[in-house]
């Protein structure tokens, strides 16, 4: 029995102590195991992607062999729970010590707690990369680069190869094509696309497929960072219609249809083509070793503002330094490594994923298709990259207005309403 | 807060099943009898149907679940199972379950019999405050005090440490334990403790040897109604937990599910694997349970 | 009140002793996070670091912001219908199945077992069940309507606004019917058997008996039943996370005020912890305020 006076008293200490400490700053102790006193470090590695872990051993295999002593662990979590984790596990030192960050807006929270290291003065390799790329991150207060880009994602209809041979149909290069395609597919009772409508945040990527060309991709984008357009100005609506006008292609019953089973749609061989990210090329080979994969973006439709077949594309995310880590030299070292064109060729060819790095180029042919194509003629992904960096984002605004939009509860202009008077809040322009 | 509590302690009272089976055919004709029991077995289907769907997919080839949702298994065919154990490592996260689970529970109905009984028995100044205290944490949402409860843990080093999780978990399951023992020694009469206070026992050893055993009802009660929340839950070990190592089944099965999102087949073996331990308990202890709840929820 | 046999007071050192161990553990892992999310809530933060003090600056940036300040009287609203439509086919289903339980006590255990067994299932598993089967591709339950001939109920259950709610309620109530069913079987069990045959006797019809006579008496499983699927239906997260996302489904049709909290701690901006303590403050006055006036107007009609 604790009981007694003392008791009472040293509880009372304890709770006391308890409040105090709350303050998250207050800890920043902790011992790494990691950091052995015979020079041995060890690094881990945090990261979305749970299906990388087997090609990242891979990758930081030759890494280890070039340094001895250093031994990199690659930590991957759940994709939807990652932020969190990463969030709370890079306030301490037993979290990462390097991260993949996520990019753009995302990226903001950790740079605003001081979480990660500014990597301009450490890195030399990074005025290598282009700004475009740069942008994914980059702290929007102070502009300083606080990550390693390390792939970059484009946006495409993938498509069944053999699907669209055996209806004799081609890679459409007119807005025309593209349609009597999808209604020769329909006629045949193929599912001519495979739309992810229940997990939202596939909406806006497949409204830059979609309807990149309607509003004009860069152009429309420069003038929407110097205020003089908005959401709600009609290329932009407009772009909102094109993509919903192909719902007529769209699988039975689309509106409860999520990711998981659109991909399953497409893998299965039930529906003929995907509008998604290239990184479902790897995914969808996996799932189905015989499918025959191509690649297209939509051409253009009348009235669209650009005149060549846009392809839309963004900066995934970088891995940048803790700033908490207790072996912050061989964790800068680590990411240095990860800016030269060893480290992006081994990514490009491990994962299937094009890599950041300049000058690399994938071996495997699509991705060195997307990323031809993408060079040529490349579009952003406006609401996730450039109108992220306050609250609400306009990814999620646009998640939310899409998902009304496509289940018919409200209209292209509400939708895009919806956006503009969440962004008008924190969004200054810079005219 | 006395709504929730008794309004007379019942807890003495048999349970159900102990009454006598005579009545049955009081109540309306044969026909209206063989109607109820056909609706007894249609909400059985309804209740039971979805997991033998689950378990029938469980043998399929996910090819054959795509292309034609509803059917039999060709074969009884262990592919998917022998898949879903190797890559989710549900033995790991079993054994953490198990260890977590039954360590908070133990500590948290241990301090709540404590406090309930001192609650309940002896009269002090500030004892209905407490009392009002604790069962007011029945309607705290206690997830909402996650990020501090981070923090904190951060601080003593609890953070990917199992010993945190069990804190956690034991204090949130107080106020309910409180509750239910508390109403329990409400209608315990007062000659319980005077016997052996007259043999000259003090208040410890009279609370082990007199209070404890009688009390074991509303303990079982207690247990079986924090095991299941506690086995289930993801929400803590996901934010608190760092190590795959240490990962509770709940935790292990979403990361699980996110890998194999497109993969039903495996998809439902897992869920099967992760079911069946549950599925065995029940069928062990149904009794124990269902009297469990009976007793708690009549209360 | 009773007397109890009391020689003398308890010393306190005992009252310490046995009270203590509780009080700590509960006062430092429930009531201190409580009151330090209360702080919280009074700052801007920057990420996890801990900025200047704004008062009640992020309550009226929660209450404001579009679309959030608009999201939280929907969530809140989704919260009581979804109380509403439980209070009413959960537990009267749970009702109807403990009174044919009573009535009919053949399998009566059996019966038991397989309608309580959902509970063990954690709520996560049970949501991922649940939409594995009502997908609209794969899902086995619109192709089992199609096959009987019911093609025109075959529908996106979870991705129609107007069916999503009340998936969501029927999925729950599949899950925790063995509750009510539970209580109220006890509490049949309960009630002496000669008030409704001296009822019958009186030439009232059975379902007579059962409302005027039975009924009544049932009025306290009601209450806790009523306070308990309250608490629960407002902290309700794991369920609707698994059925439909974080973004409560489609169009926000099941948004409720967990995942609103959900959405602004773990997946909002620079000063996520400041809004989120502050969002918490609010949901929390919510739920306490009402369930004790829940309980206490329960407890005045239990007194007339």
């Amino acid at each position: 029995m604790i009981g007694r006076r003392s008791g009472l008293i040293a509880a009372l200490g304890t709770l006391a102590l308890a409040i105090g400490a709350c303050s998250p700053g207050a800890s920043d102790g902790g011992s790494d195991s990691g950091s052995g006193a015979g020079g041995d470090v060890t690094l881990e590695v945090w990261g979305w992607r749970q299906e990388d872990a087997a090609a990242y051993k891979k990758i930081f295999a030759t890494y280890e062999d070039a340094n001895p002593g250093v031994t990199v662990k690659y930590v991957p979590y759940k994709a939807d729970e990652y932020d969190t984790i990463l969030r709370t596990g890079l306030s301490d030192a037993n979290g990462p010590d390097v991260a993949q960050l996520r990019s753009y807006g995302l990226l903001q929270p950790l740079v605003a707690s001081d979480s990660v290291v500014a990597l301009d003065d450490e890195v030399d390799a990074l005025a290598e990369f282009p700004e475009a790329t740069l942008d994914g991150a980059r702290g929007v207060e102070d502009g300083k680069v606080y990550g390693v880009p390390f792939a970059l994602q484009t946006l495409h209809v993938i498509y069944n190869k053999k699907i669209f041979a055996e209806h004799g149909i081609e890679e459409p290069e007119t807005w025309d094509d593209l349609n009597a395609a999808f209604a020769t597919l329909k006629g045949a009772d193929v599912t001519p696309l495979s739309a992810t409508i229940s997990d939202t945040w596939m909406l806006p990527i497949q409204q830059e497929i979609f309807g990149a060309t309607t509003y004009g991709g860069h152009a429309y984008l420069d003038r929407m960072l110097a205020g003089q357009a908005s959401f709600t100005d009609k290329p932009w609506v407009d772009s909102l219609t094109t993509w919903k006008n192909t719902s007529q292609y769209w699988e039975a019953n689309f509106q409860g249809v999520n990711y998981a089973d659109a991909q399953a749609l497409f893998t299965s061989g039930q529906a003929a083509a995907f509008p998604g990210g290239v990184w479902e090329l790897a995914v969808f080979s996996q799932a189905n070793p015989e499918l025959e994969l191509g690649i297209f973006n939509v051409p253009p439709p009348p009235g669209a503002a650009a005149t060549e077949t846009l392809v839309p594309g963004y900066v995934d995310g970088s891995y940048g330094v803790s700033a908490k880590s207790p072996d912050k030299e061989a964790a800068l070292k680590l990411v240095n490594w990860m800016a030269s064109p060893e480290f992006g060729q081994a990514f490009t060819e491990q994962l299937r994923q094009i890599s950041a790095v300049p000058e690399v180029v994938p071996t495997d042919e699509l991705l060195a298709e997307a990323l031809e194509a993408y060079t040529a003629n490349p579009s952003p992904y406006v609401t996730y990259a450039y109108f992220s960096s306050g609250e609400p984002t306009a990814w999620d605004l646009a998640s939310e207005g899409l998902s009304k939009y496509v289940l018919g509860q409200s209209s292209a202009q509400e939708a895009a309403t919806h956006i503009q008077q969440g962004v008008d809040q924190w969004f200054k322009p810079k005219p | 807060m006395t709504a929730l509590l008794p309004p007379k302690a019942r807890a003495a009272s048999p349970a159900p099943s102990k009454r006598p089976r005579r009545a049955a055919g009081r109540h309306g004709s044969g026909l209206s009898r063989l109607g109820v029991q056909a609706l007894l077995w249609v909400y059985a289907a309804l209740a039971f149907g979805p997991l033998v769907l689950v378990l029938i997919g469980s043998f399929r080839p996910n090819a054959d679940i795509l292309r034609e949702p509803v059917g039999l298994p060709d074969s009884l065919n262990f592919d998917n199972y022998a898949r879903a154990w190797e890559t989710a490592s549900l033995s790991t996260y079993f054994v953490n379950s198990l260890t977590i689970t039954v360590a908070s529970v133990a500590l948290c109905v241990t301090v709540s019999a404590m406090a309930a009984y001192a609650l309940s028995r002896w009269r002090f100044r500030g004892r209905a405050l407490l009392a009002a205290l604790f069962i007011s944490g029945l309607m705290i949402p206690a997830k909402l005090g996650l990020l501090p409860v981070f923090y904190m843990f951060q601080s003593w080093g609890l953070i990917d440490n199992r010993i945190g999780l069990v804190l956690l978990y034991a204090a949130s399951g107080i106020p309910f334990s409180v509750f239910v023992i508390m109403g329990f020694m409400r209608g315990m009469p007062d000659e319980l403790e005077e016997a052996a206070r007259l043999d000259g026992c003090d208040e410890g050893r009279m609370f082990v040897s007199v209070v404890l055993p009688v009390m074991r009802p509303a303990l079982a009660v207690a247990t079986v109604f924090q095991f299941a929340p506690t086995w289930n839950d993801f929400f803590y070990p996901l934010v608190l937990m760092r190590s795959d190592d240490k990962y509770t089944v709940p935790v292990g099965l979403t990361r699980f599910f996110g890998e194999y999102a497109a993969d039903r087949a495996t998809l439902f073996a897992g869920l099967v694997i992760a079911l069946v331990p549950l599925a065995v308990v029940f069928a062990l202890a149904t009794k124990h349970i269902i009297s469990g709840l009976t007793a708690g929820m009549s209360k | 009140m009773r007397r109890r046999y009391r020689p003398d007071r308890t010393p306190l050192g005992w009252i310490a002793g046995f009270t203590l161990p509780a009080l700590v553990l509960y006062g430092l892992l429930i009531v201190v996070p409580l009151v330090t999310a209360f702080y919280y809530g009074f700052f801007r933060w920057e990420g996890t670091k801990q900025a200047e003090f704004t008062g009640l600056g992020n309550y009226q940036e929660v209450l404001t912001r579009y679309p959030l300040g608009e999201q939280i009287p929907v969530a809140l609203w989704h919260n009581v219908l979804f109380f509403v439509g439980t209070m009413a086919i959960q537990n009267t289903i749970g009702l109807g199945l403990a009174v044919m339980l009573y009535r009919n006590p053949r399998f009566k255990r059996f019966f038991q077992a397989v309608f309580s067994l959902p509970y063990l299932i954690s709520p996560l598993i049970v949501g991922y069940i649940w939409s594995l089967l009502l997908s609209p591709s794969f899902g086995p339950i619109n192709h089992i309507l199609e096959s009987v001939g019911l093609e025109s109920w075959a529908r996106p259950w979870l991705g129609e606004p107007d069916t999503a709610l009340p998936v969501l309620i029927l999925v729950n109530a599949w899950q925790w019917i063995g509750g009510p069913m539970l209580i109220f079987l006890a509490a049949l069990g309960g009630i002496p058997r000669e008030l409704e045959e001296a009822a019958s006797l009186d030439g009232a019809s059975a379902a007579r008996a059962f409302w005027s006579v039975r009924f009544p008496l049932l009025m306290p499983a009601v209450g806790v039943i009523t306070v308990l699927t309250f608490i629960g239906c407002f902290n309700i997260f794991d369920l609707v996370y698994a059925l439909g996302g974080s973004d409560g489904g489609p169009g926000g049709a099941m948004d409720v005020l967990g995942l609103l909290y959900y959405r602004t701690a773990f997946e909002g901006g620079a000063n996520a912890i400041g809004e989120s303590s502050a969002l918490a403050m609010m949901i929390f006055l919510v739920i306490f305020g009402v369930s004790i006036a829940l309980e206490r107007v329960l407890r005045r009609r239990e007194v007339s």
